[in-house]
């Protein structure tokens, strides 16, 4: 626990998550303004993927082939087709460039996908929360005021020059957690009946319609 | 490339042999497989020319048809340059089908072992190739004599009894002994993972998210429920019902006996996507001068078939991009879909005249 005045002196980053575009295919914008300069540090934020959306780790390879977006998924490629009931949670450590906006401004954005989700009573779209993602600063020379930063172990490499060691230092104080939602259309339960009956009557009425035809027009010797 | 497997990439569901294929990607450059599923498209259409030639349509005719139905089609087109290798099966079925036209049984076979280990699809032509080889022993003997109605399942009978002649037992030993071999050469190679994912996979797939299928929003809603499996046996049955019907009553004329088999097949199917569709408009071009349509009713039911896809795309367009809720229109619009396909089934079937290749083949004995 860190005491409230060192807590007080200690500036938090303020983290806003922005999603773009519509739909089931979305862009999840992270910026970071930090409390004090970044001191040489590498900028980052661990964020926690419910099952309800994924990256595509195969998209995410191509954007960081063209310098696009850097990102390490953990674990590293999720079941991209599960519907989301069936899908497993994923960690994604996205790394931030720096924005011309003000100095200690750092942004990035990586694509998202919907995954489908169980149909719902009472069209309600379901929702999947992401919450604020944790800012993460990747160190190798710097020396960080140890009452606000601290060690932590993350999963991804750090971005080490040589063979000096570098080490990921999260907040001490987790600031006040925002919630991102994104609505994702579902069917309609009370859907399910007539959508069987009507769905297999048209099946057998087509079906018929070719029997017929066939039976009209075939050469059964 | 590096020695893996190609299963180590998530969602690769087919044959190693088309990752050995595409490793000069890696080598040469990222287009080489594109560029060989348009070589592999233009390939089928001169398999189809040849075809066409020799049951007796000439050069000019035989020219169009390729042209029309496939090479100009835009379909074909975009599946192949996006990089999905339907192409390359395409040419293995309408090599399959020369070879059996010409007499060339063993290459015949050979051809239809590579296509269903490459797309697991060819596998309904088995029963109409069946039929056709044992009625090349001599035609129509079977049931001429049927006196009534109950003489009907005596006849089916004598007719799978009657299935075992050279021809047939030939095409089964060389089609199941190449499938065989390379099943166990890559079970070998990359163990469970490759049964799973190249085979398996596509007998038991149930895709719930949107797609062209009747069946979709139905197997979305039910996708947990303890009605889940027989709903879906309830899907296979009117779609094995008319494979049946139509290989014993077609399969004189095999190309249009498998294009109908797929046409049936791909417009009943659980799951359908654009890609399915170059599987029959690839026999399309052989089938073409059988039908005698009038050019108003072809092109109309050629534009009913767009308008269909058109009205299904609005919806999920909608969906997918725009997050509006439209599961109810796009599960209309795969009923209509399904409509128009049948309807153009049907169209097909009417239209069909194979005399004038009958009367042909009789001159030529």
């Amino acid at each position: 626990c860190v005491p409230p005045d060192v807590q007080a002196a200690c500036q938090d980053p303020t983290v806003t998550q922005e999603l773009l575009q519509e739909g089931f295919h979305r862009d999840l914008l992270v910026k970071v303004e930090l409390g004090e300069d970044a001191g040489g540090c590498a900028v980052a934020v661990r964020a926690h993927l419910p099952p309800g959306i994924y990256v595509d780790p195969y998209e995410l390879a191509m954007l960081q082939q063209h310098n696009v977006t850097k990102a390490v998924l953990i674990p590293d490629v999720p079941d991209v087709e599960a519907p989301e009931y069936l899908a497993p949670d994923v960690q994604l450590v996205l790394s931030l460039d720096s924005d011309p906006r003000c100095s200690r401004c750092f942004r990035a954005a990586v694509p998202v996908h919907a995954r489908y989700h169980r149909p719902a009573r009472h069209s309600q779209p379901a929702s999947v929360l992401l919450h604020s993602p944790q800012v993460l600063l990747c160190c190798c020379h710097s020396h960080l005021a140890a009452e606000c930063w601290q060690p932590v172990e993350v999963g991804a490499p750090c971005s080490a020059e040589g063979n000096i060691p570098c080490q990921w230092h999260s907040t001490t104080h987790r600031p006040a957690q925002e919630e991102l939602v994104l609505e994702v259309p579902v069917g309609l339960r009370e859907h399910s009946p007539l959508v069987c009956a009507v769905t297999l009557l048209s099946t057998l009425l087509c079906a018929s319609l070719i029997l017929a035809a066939t039976c009209k027009h075939g050469h059964f010797s | 490339t590096e020695g893996r497997s190609p299963y180590g990439r998530a969602t690769y569901r087919y044959t190693p042999l088309l990752a050995w294929l595409l490793t000069p990607n890696v080598f040469l450059a990222e287009a080489f497989g594109k560029l060989l599923f348009v070589a592999g498209d233009v390939a089928a259409a001169a398999v189809a020319y040849r075809a066409l030639r020799r049951r007796g349509a000439a050069a000019g005719r035989a020219c169009g048809c390729c042209a029309a139905a496939w090479l100009l089609n835009p379909l074909p087109m975009a599946v192949s340059s996006r990089g999905n290798a339907e192409a390359l099966v395409a040419l293995l079925v309408l090599a399959t089908l020369y070879w059996v036209e010409a007499g060339s049984v063993g290459k015949a076979a050979l051809c239809y072992g590579l296509a269903v280990h490459m797309k697991i699809y060819p596998l309904t032509y088995a029963l109409p190739i069946a039929l056709h080889l044992r009625s090349g022993a001599g035609p129509g003997r079977a049931g001429r004599d049927s006196k009534a109605r109950s003489a009907i399942v005596a006849h089916v009978w004598q007719l799978f009894v009657k299935m075992l002649n050279r021809d047939v037992l030939l095409f089964g030993t060389v089609a199941g002994s190449v499938l065989a071999a390379l099943t166990v050469a890559f079970y070998h190679l990359y163990g469970w993972e490759f049964l799973e994912h190249a085979y398996l996979y596509h007998l038991t797939r149930r895709d719930i998210r949107h797609n062209f299928s009747p069946y979709f929003y139905m197997l979305y809603l039910t996708a947990e429920s303890k009605w889940s499996f027989a709903l879906g046996l309830a899907a296979f049955l009117p779609q094995l019902l008319l494979l049946l019907v139509v290989s014993l009553a077609f399969y004189r004329d095999l190309a249009f006996c498998c294009f109908l088999h797929t046409a049936i097949f791909v417009s009943f199917n659980k799951v359908c996507t654009s890609q399915y569709f170059v599987w029959y408009l690839c026999l399309l071009p052989l089938v073409m001068p059988s039908i005698k349509m009038s050019w108003h009713r072809g092109v109309l039911l050629l534009l009913l078939w767009f308008v269909g896809q058109g009205l299904w795309l609005a919806p999920a367009y909608f969906l997918e991009f725009k997050g509006y809720n439209t599961f109810l229109l796009i599960w209309l619009a795969g009923l209509l879909f399904l409509f128009i396909n049948s309807l153009i089934i049907v169209q097909i079937i009417s239209h069909y005249q194979k005399e004038a290749q009958v009367a042909k083949k009789l001159k030529q004995w």
